[in-house]
């Protein structure tokens, strides 16, 4: 009981860190109709700017220093997100298919020069110390980490709930998903959604990669890469442009990967694989899919 | 002028004392020229029949593993596992691609790369106990022939990978002239129209899925042959977004195209690292010094300028300026 525990929460720690990275995915895809290979290379950025503030600027990791971190992780990489709709992205307007190579393009970019200046070796980023304790549930003993991703993946969850929700850009955000030519037929300006879910999807994604540099202890150019796979697999899993099924789906594919790791060392990659097929091959659309183009 | 090209690339290394004739460069392009052809089978999917696919390592790396496995491990002759690994990458590509085009557009995509993953992940690791893992699987240098082992024999790998070469175009050639060919292309033209005039699109989808996994699982086994040892970084999906940037990087639908963007991406990515290593770059600042000493950086920038400017790729520039010649007395 006390080791299903742990896994259970352990995959739901996982499927928070998952669902940071495809949220902004999804809202990219689901608005805008571009795949975003450049997502990782957000997160990477977002990890680096926080080892920056864990390390340079603040020396001696706090909880508020890392706080900070994750603030400047989001903040960075949202106006990196930003600097790249609007310097190529725009540029390509209606070419789907360039607008997703010229994200494959950037996001090597970025691994290379972040690799050219720090090198692709891990770097560790410094935690507050409690960070490495553990709580006790019953007779199950839980690194306390776990919580906080989950915690920061919650409040994320209800914030962009809340924008895409409450407010007026949130608003059009939701028409433009389920069908952006009415919307600008109407004559509402759709490239301040565009600028703004690109935002958005760099700040989570860049806060994720604060956590993910916690969670597989450390910082390196190439943390990108795996991780947007699995980012890819959660939004084709839960729905392009759907925050909720983004959110549904990382928790899925995270606790199915723990539990089946634990079987076999290595399953758990390959049975996501097989869920996302089954998925697919069932539902084309995803769990909870809204677009259709 | 290509079967010039071809010829003088074939004679160089016997030719005395030039580059080509050093065992160092004829690895780089063998290895060069394989890309090359691999570029050319992606093209065949993603330029020539629409089919963006992010699963096609997993057939080049099918026809890798599966020789070396029959090799080593069934004792199989050389020449017979490489049937072998085409005929089982073939069926797999029918399998994979049959499921996958129930599906189209990004999903395709992503369906697509789903099971290359699958098929990285079975490699990397070694559910079965056939592959090795991530240490690779080398294979026994007994069972090939004796001009195709050790460095002097260089020259020889040099010659299989140009002919492997010569041969994948010419197949591509004679598919994309076909009957079948014209199908392709009438699919990612329009496919609704393809439909109406009473073909099965899905079918001809599926041929042209399963003839590029054929021939990649060939080019595969001969990579095998050239490196020695198959690794499981050749079926990661780093391999397919590199046939994608080399088919874009040369131009997608002109076949020489492909190809051409194929060895350029795979010799820059090999030497830029060499010329880094000169003195020019170390007197810069590590600030700008640091990033132009990786391949990626330097690829990369090429490859948003061409997206961004000059779509088409280099056959494409080369068409344009034709175009424009030709025409300049009208």
């Amino acid at each position: 009981m006390s080791t299903f525990l742990l896994i259970l929460v352990t995959g739901v720690g996982l499927g928070a860190l998952y669902f940071l990275v495809a949220s902004g995915l999804s809202l990219i895809y689901g608005l805008m109709g571009v795949l975003n290979f450049a997502h990782g290379s957000f997160l990477t950025i977002g990890a680096f700017s926080g080892l920056w503030i864990s390390t340079k600027v603040f020396p001696n990791p706090t909880t508020w220093t890392f706080l900070a971190s994750m603030l400047a992780g989001g903040i960075v990489a949202g106006l990196f997100a930003l600097l790249m709709e609007q310097l190529v992205i725009n540029r390509l307007y209606n070419r789907h298919i360039d607008q997703a190579l010229v994200t494959v393009g950037v996001s090597l970019v970025v691994t290379a020069l972040l690799g050219g200046w720090f090198g692709f070796d891990a770097r560790f980023l410094p935690t507050p110390l409690w960070f490495m304790k553990a709580v006790t549930i019953g007779d199950a003993i839980i690194p306390i980490d776990r919580f906080i991703y989950i915690a920061v993946a919650a409040i994320l969850l209800i914030a962009m709930l809340s924008i895409l929700r409450f407010t007026r850009i949130g608003l059009i955000i939701r028409a433009g998903v389920e069908n952006r030519s009415m919307v600008s037929a109407l004559g509402i300006n759709v490239r301040l959604a565009f600028s703004t879910v690109f935002f958005i999807g760099g700040f989570a994604a860049g806060v994720g990669g604060v956590l993910i540099s916690v969670f597989s202890y450390g910082v390196s150019p190439l943390m990108g890469g795996s991780w947007l796979i699995y980012g890819f697999i959660v939004v084709v899993v839960g729905g392009m442009g759907s925050i909720a099924g983004s959110a549904i789906a990382a928790m899925l594919i995270g606790i199915t990967n723990q539990f089946a790791n634990y079987y076999v060392t290595g399953l758990g990659d390959f049975v996501v694989v097989i869920i996302l097929a089954a998925v697919l091959l069932t539902k084309p659309t995803g769990l909870l899919g809204k677009v259709s183009h | 002028m290509l079967i010039a090209i071809t010829v003088i690339f074939a004679i160089l290394p016997f030719a005395g004392d030039n580059p080509l004739s050093k065992a160092g460069l004829q690895q780089t392009m063998a290895v060069a020229f394989l890309f090359g052809a691999l570029a050319l089978t992606y093209d065949l999917l993603f330029g020539f029949t629409g089919l963006l696919s992010f699963g096609h390592a997993l057939y080049f790396a099918s026809g890798m593993y599966v020789t070396a496995i029959l090799i080593n491990d069934f004792n199989v002759h050389f020449l017979l596992a490489i049937v072998g690994a085409i005929f089982f990458t073939s069926l797999l590509a029918a399998l994979t691609g049959g499921a996958a085009l129930r599906t189209s557009g990004i999903t395709f995509a992503m369906v697509t790369l789903a099971f290359g993953q699958a098929g990285h992940v079975v490699v990397a690791r070694d559910f079965g106990g056939f592959t090795n893992g991530d240490d690779g699987l080398p294979v026994n240098p007994d069972r090939l022939p004796d001009f195709f082992i050790g460095v002097v024999n260089t020259k020889y790998l040099y010659l299989l990978a140009l002919g492997v070469l010569v041969f994948i175009y010419f197949a591509a050639w004679w598919i994309t002239e076909s009957s079948a060919g014209r199908v392709f292309a009438a699919l990612r033209d329009n496919e609704q129209r393809v439909s109406v005039l009473g073909l099965n699109p899905n079918r001809f989808k599926l041929l042209s899925f399963v003839l590029s996994a054929a021939m990649a699982a060939l080019i595969g086994a001969t990579m095998l042959i050239v490196s020695g040892s198959g690794s499981p970084r050749y079926a990661a999906a780093d391999i397919t977004i590199a046939l994608l940037l080399m088919v874009i990087l040369g131009g997608p639908i002109t076949r020489w195209g492909a190809v051409l963007g194929g060895i350029l991406y795979s010799v820059l990515s090999t030497r830029l690292n060499f010329i880094s290593e000169g003195t020019a770059l170390n007197s810069l600042p590590r600030f700008i010094g640091g990033p132009l000493a990786e391949p990626a950086f330097t690829l990369g920038l090429i490859f948003i300028l061409i997206v961004m400017f000059a779509p088409g790729g280099i056959s494409g520039a080369y068409y344009r300026a034709r175009f424009k010649y030709l025409n300049k007395g009208k």
